[in-house]
């Protein structure tokens, strides 16, 4: 990949394409800043205690917390106490969504987290490594009145992961235990308008259910979503970008494949960088608005996962192959020490997200962290998918290294080499400098905006005005990305022009031949194709 | 209407279980306090509440929907001042077992009326806000503050239920009848305040990642309403070092107006935290009739300790009687989490001391 349109560019030239980039990447955060709502809600749910007065429950019945035909509910439990109600017939009944409001498909998904209000009780403690059983259920209706449908069913266990506070005395009962949130449900679209969570707590005495897990309080869900404004802000960005990047790769392949030589490897990876952003772009979420489909977040995790894993590759791939030491590269297999750790970290993070949200979409309320085995499982996955991390930025800084202590090798002995040559090298270390800089600038402007999204409140206010920041950074970031791919398909797509041709004074013969000799050997045949050099000699005549 | 007679009263509903409706005035005079019983089934008719000012009925009967949390609230409230006093001299009580009615207790400006006032508006703020996030009621914040077509703001930016609300409410309905220009209006207006203050302080932001894989790429937070018991605990901190202020009077365009100053300008001004009271509290060691005090007389007290429950503080000096007791006990309980414990019973001996 010699001659890139980047090297070929007039400072001005390339200015004028930085500001424009510049101008898109303020718009991105604007977007987000100040149309975008914030990017999710939570509404914290507190449970309703239903009793289930039917003598038998063979049927299943929905019990339904508010509205009309509303359960019967009792205040507290010292009220199921002293009306002897059973244990499995007291029914805590969620409605999502509150009151006169109702769920849209634009809503994407929601996710459910379970906390529980645990009493202390000096003779009622929780056992050590309790864990909850609890007997769930969900049901969907898109109006008002007719019959809840029931979506899915399923008996869970969760761990409790309390503490307390206070001493464990007298005094101190009636004190809640500080309990970690429990995962509880994730439902991967919002098809329906309203959903009802039935959850019953079954005690068995004999195989030890629910026994040991202290005084219950209260049953508090908080359910997440993402607000629907936000989905049609990003809607929105990813069908604009979409046909954007889609232009620049066609006319970047076809750039490629008007040379008379075959593509070396970092044309191809830029290629492929672009397909995967590409494919992230293409707005397949539309049909999540028409269609129930539930694989759409486990669907768009892997589409993120396969573009981080070629960005990566992309990085380590781009140095390598500005590493101006004599070594033939050029092929992926050179490169299996580097790329390997990303495959089998991406490889990891897949099998984890398959075993999440894929059996997900069996059982929304199943979550590997709730067993031993899947908690192991898990973290093993995880730790993998960490150590593998680490391991490529190692690589990728040693190569970074190599590649700064080659360039000033180089440098120094620069004013020595013929025209070409020197052209030829000052060429790969300006490119190699500029990618350099960039992606510094983009990696530190994702890093401290996910810092300051993370320790700020989310939105800032200056009276009626307010930024949504967190919005703003995840338009803004995904805009950045964008424009980085973009960026780099249109700067280090080959060039037209040859070295020879900057120097205006018609000093073309300097030696397009020593050039096309050097490059042959080092990297290899750039420029384009003959037919194409005339017709452009003809033009300019 | 004598303005140091009463004090907030509010509406007090206990609706158990459809069987009565219990409607007590809450921190009225004892010559107020009346009950009511009438049908649960019978919707709650605002104009029955006794002592309600005019605005405060103005109040219930738009807001009818959470006027029993509100009653719930001032229960909540109540519950927790017994709770924290349980082992004074003064243990909160209330008359009739109703637990509404203080008498005459919290017409003078103590400390005991600024916690009083300060818990039951905490309570009615954190009862509001949980019957919110319980779907039984549908006036609550989210709908009030967004413009345009009910819903479209749900569903473009969402809304999530906080505290605000039941702030609203407390304030909108327990303020209500504090707005003369009197020192006792202004006191009983900053310790509301500082219980709803302390309502908002102890929400507690909780977050949850979702992102990529489980990654904190995606972090959603909200506010957590905490164990009431916190809000008790910190309120009582704050009745052990409420500030006693003075009654300073101004001249105003509207007439004379007073305005409280801490007494000690050596100490810290209080805050909107502080709970602040100027006058003195009775001992509550003698019955009162006048100061609502009910003495100590047989209170049982713990011999042990050299605290406020301590025999020898209780009892003011008094002496205690001692009594041996033989109770019939549950005993070696096998707990499940709700509704039914297995019990032996067993029959233990203890010493009672209860004050001469």
């Amino acid at each position: 990949m010699a001659g890139a349109i980047i090297e070929n560019m007039s400072t001005k030239k390339l200015c004028i394409v930085g500001g424009i980039l510049l101008i898109f990447q303020v718009i991105a955060f604007l977007v987000g800043g100040l149309i975008a709502p914030s990017p999710t809600t939570a509404v914290p749910y507190v449970s309703v205690k239903c009793i289930d007065v039917r003598k038998n429950h063979h049927k299943t019945k929905w019990l339904i917390p508010w509205g009309p035909n509303q359960c019967e509910k009792i205040r507290d439990l010292d009220e199921a106490m002293s009306r002897q109600i059973e244990a499995n017939d007291i029914v805590f009944a969620v409605h999502i969504p509150l009151p006169t409001k109702e769920m849209s498909p634009w809503f994407q998904f929601i996710l459910v987290i379970l906390q529980l209000d645990i009493a202390f009780k000096k003779n009622n403690e929780i056992k050590e490594n309790a864990e909850i059983t609890l007997d769930v259920s969900l049901a969907y209706r898109d109006d008002l009145f007719s019959e809840w449908k029931e979506m899915a069913h399923a008996v869970e266990t969760r761990k409790l992961k309390c503490t307390f506070a206070s001493p464990k005395t007298k005094e101190h009962e009636g004190r809640h235990y500080d309990c970690d949130v429990l995962p509880f449900m994730e439902i991967g679209t919002v098809a329906h308008k309203f959903y009802l969570i039935n959850i019953r707590l079954p005690v068995n005495e004999r195989k030890l259910i629910n026994v040991g897990i202290g005084e219950i309080r209260d049953v508090r869900l908080v359910g997440i979503h993402q607000n629907g404004g936000f989905t049609k802000v990003w809607f929105a960005m990813k069908t604009f970008l979409t046909p954007s990047i889609f232009i620049i790769m066609v006319w970047y392949w076809r750039r490629i494949t008007m040379m008379t030589r075959a593509p070396v490897l970092l044309e191809k990876v830029i290629f492929a960088l672009g397909i995967s952003m590409t494919f992230i772009n293409i707005p397949v979420e539309w049909f999540s608005i028409g269609f129930d489909w539930t694989w759409m977040l486990l669907f768009g995790d892997i589409r993120q996962g396969i573009f981080y894993a070629m960005l990566l590759s992309f990085w380590i791939i781009f140095c390598g192959e500005h590493m101006m030491d004599q070594n033939e590269r050029n092929r992926l297999s050179g490169y299996w020490k580097q790329v390997g750790p990303i495959a089998v970290g991406a490889f990891c993070l897949f099998i984890f997200d398959m075993c999440e949200r894929g059996v997900q979409l069996k059982n929304p309320f199943y979550s590997i962290w709730t067993t031993d085995v899947g908690t192991e499982l898990a973290m093993a996955f995880i730790i993998v998918a960490g150590i593998c991390l680490c391991l490529y930025f190692l690589f990728l800084c040693f190569m970074v290294f190599q590649v700064f202590r080659n360039i000033s090798g180089k440098q120094s002995s620069l004013p020595a080499m013929s025209k070409a040559r020197r052209l030829h090298y000052e060429g790969l270390i300006f490119r190699f400098k500029f990618l350099m800089l960039i992606t510094l600038a983009c990696a530190a402007m994702t890093i401290i905006f996910f810092i300051v999204s993370q320790v700020t409140e989310g939105h800032w206010k200056w009276g009626d005005f307010e930024v949504q920041v967190n919005s703003a950074f995840f338009t803004g970031i995904y805009g950045m990305w964008n424009l980085y791919v973009f960026a780099l398909m249109f700067l280090y797509a080959p060039s037209h022009k040859n070295y020879g041709e900057d120097q205006s004074n018609g000093d073309v013969g300097v030696s397009s031949g020593e050039a096309l000799q050097l490059t042959t050997t080092i990297t290899h045949v750039d420029g384009p194709t003959e037919v194409y050099k005339l017709s452009r000699k003809e033009a300019q005549e | 209407q004598d303005f140091h007679n009463v004090t907030v009263r509010l509406g007090l509903w206990l609706n158990r279980g459809g069987r009565v409706l219990l409607a007590v005035s809450l921190w009225g005079s004892l010559a107020l306090g009346q009950q009511y019983t009438s049908l649960g089934s019978q919707p709650i008719l605002c104009g029955s509440i006794p002592g309600l000012v005019p605005k405060q009925l103005r109040f219930c009967r738009n807001y009818i929907e959470i006027m029993p949390s509100v009653a719930e609230g001032v229960k909540l409230g109540i519950q927790e001042c017994q709770h924290q006093f349980r082992g004074r001299r003064w243990n909160c009580t209330t008359i009739d077992d109703s637990l509404a009615i203080f008498g005459p207790v919290l017409d003078k400006a103590t400390r005991e009326s600024a916690f009083v006032h300060a818990i039951a508006s905490a309570g009615v703020a954190f009862a509001v806000t949980r019957s919110c996030a319980e779907g039984t009621s549908t006036i609550c914040g989210c709908d009030s503050h967004h413009k345009g077509p009910p819903g479209d703001g749900w569903k473009w930016g969402g809304c999530s239920e906080d505290a605000d609300f039941g702030v609203l409410v407390s304030r909108e309905f327990a303020d209500a009848r504090e707005n003369r220009p009197d020192a006792r209006s202004a006191m009983n207006r900053h310790n509301n305040e500082a219980g709803r203050t302390t309502i908002l302080d102890h929400m507690h932001l909780k977050c949850k990642c979702h992102g990529l894989s489980g990654s904190c790429e995606v972090k959603t937070c909200w506010w957590a309403q905490p164990d009431f018991r916190a809000i008790g605990d910190y309120l009582k901190d704050k009745y052990d070092s409420a500030s006693e202020m003075v009654v300073e009077k101004h001249r105003e365009s509207r007439g004379w107006v007073e305005t409280l100053r801490a007494k000690y300008a050596l100490f810290k001004p209080p805050t909107e935290r502080d709970l602040v009271y100027y006058e003195n509290s009775p001992n509550f060691c003698e019955p009162n009739p006048e100061t609502g005090s009910f003495g100590t007389r047989d209170r049982m007290c713990n011999v042990t300790s050299h605290g406020i429950d301590g025999c020898d503080l209780l009892c003011c000096g008094r002496g205690h009687n001692t009594r041996t007791e033989k109770r019939k006990e549950k005993c070696h309980c096998i707990f499940h989490w709700c509704c039914y414990v297995s019990c032996q019973e067993c029959v233990r001996i203890y010493d009672v001391h209860t004050c001469k």
